[in-house]
């Protein structure tokens, strides 16, 4: 009786219950969009509407194509080769990814601008006198903003391509090398690419989300144009409409890589463990290796951290560290927690699609991840008229929810369920599917095969999503600032008052913590997956 | 094992629903950084016991507001722009404020003509220029700056932040759409450089030598004139400040306002509108200029000593509602040109 009906059901229902509470915010920003925005459009179309397509497109592109070329490079380096060193790599190149993309960009800009030290020594040093004697690239351009972008990006795609490059059996390796054919581009690229694209995808979503750096380069994207409708023509419906035009978007691209990925599978049928020993290298081929990794590590870390640093230690406040100190202890509070939240969800949708081979559960496991594509300013007004119904509906109870933690805890949910869904789910592609149907032929039901088979096997992943989960809450701030409750600070909002005046020698200390703390279960998670 | 998850969620659910209203506690949305406004809230707390919480997001509260409906929690109201205010009164979250207190402390052309909202502290649109490469008569008007004359010596921040669509409103309001738009395209073709940063930011480039004129908020001057970094002092001293459209015929400076209303399901009503009272008399209205280089509102208060020292200044009249009707347009206006 295992596989009988009620207990199917049950399982397919919850699935979609649970995609359907996730993708709540979602539909009431569509509801939103379906008002007037009184003659918008035709306004847009003729003046800007161009202009922030182009602009969204090159910086998804730009940071996309760095982003691989930095994370899939440094991924297949650590993972083929062995060198002085590429534990030690392996461990920091991840660390720019506890690095809020705006907060590096504020940083940046202090630093190449004109006061700032790199064009004071190079004029020093060249005998030029004012901005007119050289040209310098502007940092708040789109350049500078694929730059900054891509520097704290990469390690999403590292990270996901490293664990698939290595999970890839010994003997494919082996085949590849009798044929004489390239062990990268023929085995390890096509088998590594639900891993890389997963990665690509939460980059880009990212991406188009993103305001915080957009918005200090003044670059005009589609995220920029909603918040300039919303707010400059207070128009909340044109608003939500440009945020949904975009959100159909992502989901087009995202389904065309699911449909051009097909029936393939990618996971190993054999009974060969995956373990894959790296080639050692020494001498010159070790130091250009070494050297080519610590080029992102430089620029997603070390300087922006150097230059947060510096600010902090010029303006030396011990009173402040006080006020942060219990900040500190909110961040860290909902990270957690919030990413215990998460993973749930994650293991829920995905295991379940994954064990009934269901195509509708799978289409709904992923759309439940869409929360991530829309600006957290945004998702965080959908998640405001979803909470605020059902205060409506439970206004005889004493329950209430807006403005309380849970309205936190659930947009967390709505937002960052990708990461963990991204994780869960590529790591679940490395399971056969027969190894769940014998589970549940020894007698196993569905969640006791979770439980028992599902889980142990894609711990690794579980973790690195729940890591990556807890990062992606550390950093957050746009709907952070919007839902939480009264008095309730974390550091990254309490940051961003500072930054947004540009007051960037107070803002320093709460933005080096929040890199800091990022950093911890960063390290874990590499003690762990090395393991 | 199914009833047990309920308890837990239930538990769970009050916990987080705990938050309920104390009486004397005052709720505050806020759009000003808690670091600004903390010393005024001490104040009051230190008058009248009342203790105060604030939520501050720049964006977005008056959508919360709004979808919280009548189990919202806040009181106060307190934004930066006239458009901000203006939204909160159309959305109808607004109450009617009856205190003749406030009548007398807010002039009317500096309040809500329903008494929803009240203006509580005034900041001036002012050009600033490089001192040893403009002389001091060079620009008299924000017309001034879209002469050829300045190309590729102007600085600003993108013509979408609030501050800059005002002012694109105040020139629609007084010009006309057509002579506004023509002024916008000569403006936006002086510039050095892309439309980028805050208004720190374009005083920090002119003093970098990118371009030699801006348009900044009054109090971005003060702040950066005793600013505990040294640089930016320097960046103060070597700017001129300029009050524009200072003649006899002219208009007065551009001004808007940060203010404040109640909100409409307020449970504290008599406490959210003495938060008002208290912030529109005289002492409060002379910490405004005294902590952040802002105008008082409040006639019976003289703009502190420094304020006065950096000259006495006409103010444009135009209804400041009137700003907040035309920010669309502006916006519209400011989209075309590339502002």
């Amino acid at each position: 009786m295992a596989f009988g009906p009620q207990i199917l059901d049950w399982r397919k229902a919850s699935v979609f219950a649970l995609a359907f509470i996730l993708l709540s915010p979602v539909f009431a920003l569509i509801i939103l969009s379906f008002g007037d925005s009184e003659g918008l459009w035709p306004h847009l179309v003729s003046s800007v509407l161009g202009k922030y397509i182009s602009t969204t497109l090159l910086l998804m592109i730009g940071v996309g194509c760095l982003s691989l070329l930095l994370g899939v490079t440094c991924a297949w380096i650590i993972a083929a080769y062995r060198f002085r060193f590429s534990k030690w790599l392996d461990f920091i190149i991840l660390l720019p990814i506890a690095c809020p993309a705006y907060l590096v960009g504020y940083a940046y800009t202090d630093f190449f601008e004109y006061a700032g030290p790199v064009q004071v020594a190079l004029r020093q040093f060249m005998g030029w006198q004012s901005a007119r004697d050289y040209y310098f690239p502007e940092i708040r351009s789109l350049g500078g903003a694929i730059f900054v972008l891509s520097s704290v990006l990469y390690p999403y795609i590292y990270l996901l391509a490293r664990t698939a490059f290595r999970h890839i059996p010994e003997n494919f390796y082996e085949v590849a090398a009798l044929s004489n054919r390239s062990v990268f581009w023929n085995i390890a690229l096509p088998l590594g690419r639900p891993a890389i694209v997963a990665g690509l995808a939460l980059v880009s979503m990212e991406v188009v989300s993103d305001f915080g750096t957009v918005e200090f380069f003044a670059l005009d994207t589609l995220t920029l144009g909603i918040f300039n409708v919303w707010i400059g023509m207070d128009s909340i419906t044109g608003a939500a409409q440009i945020a949904t035009v975009t959100f159909a978007f992502i989901i087009i691209l995202l389904f065309a890589e699911l449909y051009s990925r097909g029936s393939k599978r990618f996971n190993d049928t054999s009974r060969r463990q995956a373990i894959q020993h790296a080639k050692p290298l020494v001498g010159t081929k070790s130091f250009i290796c070494i050297l080519i990794c610590l080029i992102p590590i430089g620029f997603g870390f070390f300087i922006p951290v150097g230059i947060l640093l510096w600010n902090v230690i010029m303006t030396a406040d011990m009173a402040a560290l006080e006020e942060v100190w219990s900040v500190l202890q909110n961040s860290v509070y909902v990270s957690v927690i919030g990413a215990f939240i998460i993973m749930l969800s994650a293991i829920t949708i995905a295991s379940s699609s994954k064990v009934h081979a269901n195509k509708s559960m799978r289409i709904a496991g992923n759309l439940s991840a869409a929360g991530y594509a829309f600006p957290g300013t945004m998702l965080a007004i959908g998640v405001l008229s979803c909470l605020g119904a059902v205060d409506q509906l439970l206004s005889w109870t004493s329950i209430y929810l807006s403005g309380t933690l849970f309205a936190l805890f659930f947009a967390y949910l709505v937002r960052f369920q990708a990461v963990g869904y991204g994780a869960v789910s590529s790591g679940l592609t490395k399971i056969p599917l027969n190894l769940m149907s014998c589970s549940r032929s020894l007698g196993l039901n569905a969640q006791q095969t979770t439980l028992r088979v599902t889980i142990p096997l894609i711990q690794k992943p579980i973790i690195a999503g729940a890591v990556l989960a807890f990062v992606d809450i550390m950093k957050e701030l746009p709907m952070t600032l919007l839902l939480r409750p009264f008095n309730f600070e974390t550091l990254a909002t309490y940051s961003y008052q500072f930054a947004h005046d540009e007051l960037m020698d107070q803002a320093s200390l709460p933005a080096l913590i929040i890199i800091v703390v990022g950093l911890v279960p960063v390290i874990f998670l590499n003690k762990l997956l090395r393991a | 094992m199914l009833k047990c998850k309920y308890v837990i969620f239930g538990v769970v659910i009050s916990i987080f629903s705990l938050q309920q209203l104390v009486a004397e506690e005052l709720n505050i949305y806020s759009h000003r950084q808690p670091f600004l406004i903390q010393p005024f809230l001490d104040a009051f707390t230190q008058k009248t016991g009342i203790k105060t919480n604030v939520l501050y997001s720049s964006k977005g509260l008056a959508q919360r507001l709004r979808s919280e409906g009548r189990n919202s929690p806040a009181d106060v109201v307190l934004t930066v722009d006239i458009g901000r205010l203006y939204i909160y009164r159309d959305l109808g979250l607004l109450a009617v404020v009856n205190s003749d207190k406030m009548l007398e402390n807010v002039p009317s052309h500096m309040r809500a003509a329903d008494n929803t909202w009240f203006a509580l502290s005034k900041r001036s649109r002012v050009i600033i220029t490089a001192k040893d490469r403009v002389g001091t008569d060079e620009i008299k008007k924000i017309e001034d700056l879209a002469d050829p004359k300045w190309k590729g010596r102007i600085c600003s921040r993108p013509g979408s932040h609030v501050y800059n669509r005002a002012l694109m409103a105040s020139v629609i309001a007084h010009h006309g759409a057509e002579r506004a738009e023509e002024w916008a395209i000569g403006l936006v073709n002086n510039f050095a450089r892309r439309p980028q940063g805050n208004d720190r930011a374009q005083v920090k480039a002119i003093y970098e030598g990118v371009c030699d004129v801006g348009i900044i908020n009054n109090y971005y001057f003060g702040k950066l004139k005793f600013s505990e970094d040294k640089n930016q002092r320097v960046w103060a001293k070597a700017m001129n400040l300029t009050f524009p459209n200072q003649g006899a015929t002219e208009r007065g400076a551009h001004v808007n306002i940060s203010g404040g209303g109640v909100a409409l399901h307020s449970k504290n009503k008599a406490n959210a509108v003495a938060l008002l009272e208290f912030l529109s008399d005289p002492a409060s209205q002379q910490l405004y200029g005294e902590i952040n280089f802002e105008y008082p509102v409040n006639p019976k208060v003289a703009p502190t000593a420094e304020l006065q020292s950096w000259g006495v200044f006409k103010e444009d009249q135009l209804p400041i509602e009137r700003i907040a009707e035309l920010s669309r347009q502006a916006q519209m206006m400011i989209d075309r040109v590339g502002w």
